[in-house]
């Protein structure tokens, strides 16, 4: 889920961290430019390295210096058809939505559900609903009490920044990733538990 | 000020290189960290603690290299290599989301379970988790 992008930027050390070696000062400037944002190729999750560093020229008016970095970086960019375990976060009459931790714009949509299902209101969360996956006899609930889920990516988008919201409206997310646990060996761990996995002990 | 991508992808990366930068900066679980470190920030932390729960956090570059080399005579896509390491399955239906049409292309599931098991490290279990924080306590006790 994470690949190495190299990139090349015009880069402002600010006059307070001249006194550093220039690559810590570089790095420094590039991990505030960087971390934790998205990019159009996905979510910028550390600094790999520094390829080359040029210039360093100091503009009329300016204190900062100026270089031209050419560095890679680790981003988080599933590709469609990776299986990834989340946690649950919520689920609204919507369908799903679940976090990673660092990423929280997973969502899987109603039907991406395994059906038969149903929805339900959540009896121990009023603002929310629950989502039932009818098998057979049996009926497994997916909420708060599932370990991991299992999804596979089936879309990123890169949503464009709206001009105007609703006062209520969710945070924007830069970046959605659409799942589906609507597959063998998908969808809570605990569901697929009872499978034998192999070991060792038959032999 | 625009920047220029020069190669959107320049390698995938598996979970366990990722971790391994991470761990090769100073990250570590110790709860003091996140006011003491000064190399790994808050959000590279987040990625390490979800890093922590997955497969990635038993292996070692040995077995990970080890694993992909004899991937290739099963004749997967280096996707679907990248997803077995980064998910370690122990079974069948664990396996088959993971691969596109396997029966259509004779794909040795058995070969590559009985593979995993034998070069990847198992995945870390809350089980061993709750025994290291009891073996800590019981050390604080003997100091």
């Amino acid at each position: 889920m994470f690949c190495l992008s190299e990139l090349e930027d015009t880069v402002r050390v600010p006059p307070s961290d001249l006194n550093l070696p220039l690559e810590v000062a570089i790095k420094k400037a590039l991990q505030k430019l960087f971390l934790d944002k998205v990019l159009s190729i996905g979510l910028c999750v550390s600094i790999y390295g520094i390829k080359s560093i040029e210039g360093g020229f100091v503009l009329p008016g300016d204190g900062a210096a100026t270089y031209k970095v050419v560095f890679r970086i680790v981003v988080f960019r599933p590709f469609v058809g990776e299986v990834i375990a989340a946690k649950f976060k919520e689920s609204d009459s919507n369908g799903l939505r679940l976090t990673l931790g660092f990423f929280e714009d997973v969502y899987v949509p109603a039907p991406l559900i395994p059906t038969p299902n149903r929805c339900e209101p959540d009896p121990y969360n009023r603002n929310q609903m629950r989502w039932v996956w009818k098998y057979g006899d049996d009926e497994f609930i997916i909420d708060d009490s599932c370990q991991q889920i299992k999804f596979r990516v089936e879309n990123i988008s890169y949503p464009p920044v709206p001009t105007e919201r609703a006062e209520d409206a969710k945070p924007f997310a830069p970046m959605v990733v659409t799942g589906t646990i609507d597959d063998d060996g998908l969808g809570p761990v605990s569901w697929w538990e009872a499978c034998a996995p192999i070991s060792d002990d038959e032999d | 000020m625009k920047n220029i991508i020069v190669k959107a992808n320049a390698g995938a990366l598996t979970n366990f290189e990722v971790l391994d930068l991470l761990n090769s900066r100073g990250a570590s679980k110790d709860t003091t960290r996140v006011i003491a470190s000064e190399t790994v920030s808050r959000s590279e932390y987040k990625v390490y603690d979800y890093l922590m729960e997955t497969a990635a956090s038993t292996q070692t570059r040995e077995s990970v290299t080890k694993f992909s080399d004899k991937c290739k005579d099963f004749k997967l896509a280096k996707a679907e290599i990248l997803n077995i390491i980064n998910l370690r399955p122990s079974s069948d239906v664990e396996l088959t989301p993971i691969l596109e049409k396997p029966d259509e292309r004779e794909i040795d599931i058995e070969g590559i379970l009985a593979l995993v098991q034998e070069l990847l490290p198992p995945l870390p279990t809350v089980e061993a988790q709750k025994e290291n924080e009891q073996e800590e306590t019981e050390n604080d006790e003997q100091s």
